[in-house]
C-alpha cells in the first residue's frame, strides 16, 4: 500500500511538471536532459552563427568596398525571381521567454532543445516552388464516378505552375503526368531540387458524408520558444540568401525553423484558398490548419504543407470540380497563398509593395 | 493529498473525438455526445429555442443546425475559431451537468485527457481554448487517465481504442515519456469509413449515413468468427432492404488488429528486458473500440509472436478514463493546483 501511494505520488508530481512545462512552452522530456552540457554548445553555436555572418560580411566589405548582399544584388536577384528580398522591419515584440528564466529552475531554462530561429529574421526569400500533384498512375487517389482525384490534382498543379512561372519562381513538380511516383521518390525530388517550400495538392473525401466539403491544409507539427530572432533581424537584413542556402547552414537547427515556417505557410494558403473559394461555394466549411505526419511532409527538407482543397465526396462539390472554372480558381488561391507567404517572408508585405 | 475543500468541485473528463465523459468529486457522472450545433438561422433558432445544442440533441436537429464535431483524431483542430467556441460549449455543459458553478462563486479543478502522442502546442492550444472555463486544468494523456483509474501503474499496458485515435501507454511507475507512448488515428472512426466503403462497394445503390454504419457497428462489430449473420436494413431506390454486411463488418473491424499488434510489440521491445513478460501478461483493453467481440482475443493472439501474453478488455469502460481523471484531481495536493491556474 505504501508502494502504491508513492507510486501515485510520483505519476501525480510528473503529470504537474509536464503541465508546468506545457505552460512554460519547454519540449518533451524525451528531448531534454539528456547531455546538459551540449546545451551550452549549442547556445554558443547559435550567439556564434549570426555574429559570424556579420562579421565577415563586415570583412569582405571591408577589404572589397563592397557590401557582397547589398541591394544591387538583390536588384540584380529581382529580375529572376519573384523579387521578396527587401528588409524586414517586423516590429519586436518582447517574448516570454526573455523574461520567464528568472522565475525558472536552472534545470528548465537550459534545456536540450535546438532553440529555434524566426526565419523572418534571417529575411530570407522563396525562389524555387515544388509542387505536388497527389497520388497519380496506379494511385487513383479518392474517386467520384469518372472524376479521379489524380487528374484534378495534376491539372491544379499544371495551372498552379504556369502561374507561379509567370510571376518568375523556379518551379519544379513531382509529376507532370499520370503516372506513380512513391512519396519518398516525392521527397527526394523537392529535396534534390533544393526547393524553398513544398506545396502537396490533394482532394479530400469525407467518410460516409455527402452533405459536408470543407477545406483543411496540413503541415508537419511546430516547435516554439524562439531565440535570438531580434539580433538575428538586425544582422541580416538584405541577405538575399534563399531559404535553401540557409538550410545548408542552419543544419540542425532549421528542423525547428521548417515547422513554423510550414505553420505559416499552411495558415497563408488556407486562409487562401477558403477566402476565395467561399465566395463561389457558400457552403465551404474552413476546417482550418491542422498537423500531420504525412510522410511528403517529413522526408521533405523545406517548409512543406499539404493542401486538401476541395471535398469530392460532396456531389454538389463534385459538380464544380467537373469545371475549369473551378479548378482555376482553386489554382489561383494557391497561388495568392504562396505569394502572400513569399511576400511576408522577404518583408515585401510590412514595405507595402 | 487532495483534501478538498468544500467548495472545490473536482472533475476528470475525457474529452473524446465521438463522446466526451465527466466524472465529478460530487459523486455524478455523465456522458454525451461530443457534438455542438449552432441554429443556422432565426427560424432555426426559433423552432429550437435554444441558441446552441449539444450531444444527441444537437446530433438529432442537425438539420437546422451549423454542426461542429470539434475534436478530430482526439485534438482541436486547429485554425477553426468555431471549434475552440464548441469544444468550450461542450465543456461549459459538462460541467453544468455535474453541477459545477461556473459563475465564478466555486472553484472547479480539472483533468482532461487527450491522446498519448499529442504535441505540446495541442496541449497549448487546447489550454488556451478552455481558459477562464475552469480554475485549474491538468492535461494528461488518456491512456494514462485509464492506468491510473485502475491503478495499473507499474508494468502494464493500456491500449484505449477510442472514435478518433488508439492510444498506447506503457505504465513503469513513472509518468510516461514520450517513449513510453503511441497514438494510432486507425481507430473507431477509421473502422466505420472502412466499414462504409465496402458495404458501398457491394451494395452500391444502397443509400445510407455514417451515423446509420456507426450504429451498425456499435450493435454489431465483431472480430473473428460470427456468431450470426450481420443483417442491416438500408434503402435501395426508396425501397426498405436487407442487406448482409457479415463479412464487411468482420473486414472493417479486423483493419484494427495488425496495427494494434504492431505497435503493441513495439512498445514492449523498449521495455527492460526482465519486464518484458510482466507487461505482456497485463494488457488492458479500454475504450469503446475494446467492447468490439473477439478483439482481445485477436490481440492477445497477435502476442504470440512474441511469446505470448494476456490481453483483458474492460466491461465498461465509458468513465474509465473520467474517473482516472477525477482520482488524479482529488490526489493532486492543493500546492500543485495553484501552480496549474487555467
Amino acid at each position: 500500500m505504501g508502494k502504491l501511494k508513492r507510486v501515485k505520488r510520483r505519476l501525480v508530481s510528473g503529470a504537474v511538471s509536464d503541465n508546468l512545462d506545457t505552460i512554460r512552452g519547454f519540449g518533451p522530456w524525451t528531448l531534454r536532459r539528456r547531455h546538459p552540457s551540449r546545451a551550452w554548445m549549442r547556445r554558443t553555436y547559435m550567439v556564434l552563427l549570426p555574429v559570424s555572418l556579420l562579421a565577415s560580411t563586415l570583412l569582405v566589405s571591408a577589404v572589397t568596398g563592397e557590401f557582397p548582399f547589398d541591394n544591387r544584388h538583390a536588384v540584380a536577384a529581382v529580375a529572376t525571381t519573384p523579387a521578396v528580398t527587401v528588409a524586414s522591419a517586423r516590429p519586436v515584440a518582447p517574448h516570454p521567454s526573455r523574461t520567464a528564466p528568472a522565475a525558472m529552475p536552472a534545470d528548465r531554462v537550459f534545456t536540450d532543445l535546438p532553440v529555434p530561429i524566426d526565419v523572418a529574421a534571417l529575411n530570407l526569400s522563396v525562389r524555387r516552388v515544388i509542387l505536388d500533384a497527389g497520388h497519380g498512375g496506379s494511385d487513383p487517389g479518392t474517386v467520384s464516378g469518372e472524376l479521379l482525384e489524380k487528374d484534378i490534382t495534376l491539372d491544379i498543379n499544371t495551372r498552379l505552375e504556369k502561374m507561379l512561372r509567370q510571376a518568375g519562381f523556379d518551379v519544379e513538380v513531382t509529376r507532370a503526368e499520370d503516372r506513380t511516383v512513391p512519396l519518398r521518390a516525392r521527397a527526394n525530388i523537392a529535396n534534390q531540387s533544393s526547393g524553398d517550400i513544398f506545396v502537396s495538392i490533394h482532394v479530400n473525401s469525407i467518410r460516409g458524408s455527402h452533405a459536408i466539403r470543407g477545406i483543411e491544409t496540413y503541415y508537419l507539427g511546430p516547435t516554439d520558444d524562439p531565440m535570438l530572432n531580434e539580433l538575428a533581424a538586425s544582422e541580416n537584413r538584405g541577405s538575399g540568401y534563399t531559404l535553401a542556402d540557409y538550410r545548408r547552414l542552419l543544419e540542425g537547427i532549421y528542423a525547428d525553423v521548417r515547422q513554423d515556417e510550414s505553420r505559416a505557410l499552411a495558415e497563408s494558403i488556407q486562409k487562401s484558398l477558403h477566402g476565395d473559394l467561399v465566395s463561389v461555394n457558400p457552403y465551404l466549411e474552413n476546417w482550418g490548419v491542422r498537423k500531420a505526419p504525412f510522410v511528403v511532409l517529413v522526408a521533405t527538407e523545406m517548409p512543406a504543407i499539404l493542401a486538401e482543397v476541395a471535398c469530392l465526396s460532396n456531389k454538389d462539390e463534385a459538380k464544380l470540380l467537373e469545371t475549369d472554372t473551378y479548378r482555376q480558381r482553386i489554382a489561383d488561391a494557391l497561388f495568392k497563398g504562396i505569394v502572400a507567404y513569399a511576400r511576408v517572408r522577404g518583408g515585401e508585405a510590412e514595405k507595402g509593395i | 493529498m487532495g483534501k478538498e475543500a468544500q467548495h472545490v468541485l473536482n472533475v476528470g473528463i475525457d474529452l473524446g473525438t465521438s463522446r466526451s465523459a465527466i466524472s465529478a468529486s460530487n459523486g455524478e457522472k455523465f456522458v454525451v455526445e461530443s457534438f455542438v450545433g449552432w441554429p443556422v438561422d432565426m427560424v432555426a433558432k426559433k423552432v429550437l429555442k435554444r441558441t446552441v445544442l449539444i450531444g444527441h440533441e444537437a446530433l438529432s436537429n442537425r438539420s437546422m443546425l451549423d454542426l461542429h464535431r470539434p475534436l478530430e483524431r482526439g485534438l482541436l483542430k486547429e485554425g477553426s475559431e468555431k471549434d475552440v467556441e464548441a469544444v468550450r460549449e461542450l465543456l461549459r455543459h459538462l460541467l453544468t451537468l455535474v453541477g459545477a458553478k461556473v459563475d465564478g462563486t466555486g472553484t472547479t479543478r480539472a483533468v482532461v485527457g487527450v491522446p498519448a502522442a499529442s504535441l505540446r502546442t495541442n496541449k497549448q492550444y487546447l489550454r488556451n481554448a478552455l481558459k477562464g472555463i475552469v480554475d485549474n486544468l491538468m492535461i494528461v494523456s488518456e491512456p494514462f487517465a485509464v492506468a491510473y483509474g485502475l491503478e495499473a501503474l507499474l508494468h502494464s499496458m493500456v491500449v484505449d481504442i477510442g472514435a478518433g485515435t488508439t492510444d498506447f501507454v506503457v505504465m513503469r511507475g513513472r509518468y510516461p515519456t514520450e517513449e513510453d507512448q503511441r497514438t494510432l488515428t486507425t481507430a473507431g472512426d477509421f473502422v466505420d469509413d472502412q466499414l462504409a466503403k465496402l458495404i458501398q462497394a457491394r451494395y452500391p445503390d444502397a443509400v445510407f449515413t455514417v451515423y446509420m454504419v456507426r450504429e451498425w457497428k456499435e450493435k454489431f462489430s465483431f472480430v473473428g468468427n460470427p456468431k450470426s449473420p450481420v443483417i442491416v436494413q438500408a434503402p435501395i431506390r426508396g425501397v426498405p432492404t436487407d442487406l448482409d454486411i457479415t463479412i464487411e463488418m468482420r473486414t472493417a473491424c479486423e483493419s484494427l488488429v495488425a496495427p494494434s499488434v504492431e505497435t503493441m510489440i513495439d512498445l514492449i521491445s523498449r521495455v527492460e528486458p526482465e519486464f518484458q513478460e510482466k507487461v505482456r501478461n497485463n494488457v488492458i483493453l479500454s475504450g469503446g473500440g475494446g467492447l468490439i467481440p473477439g478483439l482481445a482475443e485477436a490481440l492477445q493472439k497477435g502476442l504470440d509472436q512474441i511469446g505470448g501474453g494476456k490481453v483483458k478488455a474492460l466491461e465498461d469502460p465509458v468513465f474509465i478514463g473520467s474517473d482516472g481523471g477525477l482520482l488524479l484531481a482529488q490526489d493532486a495536493p492543493d500546492s500543485d493546483w495553484e501552480k496549474l491556474t487555467a
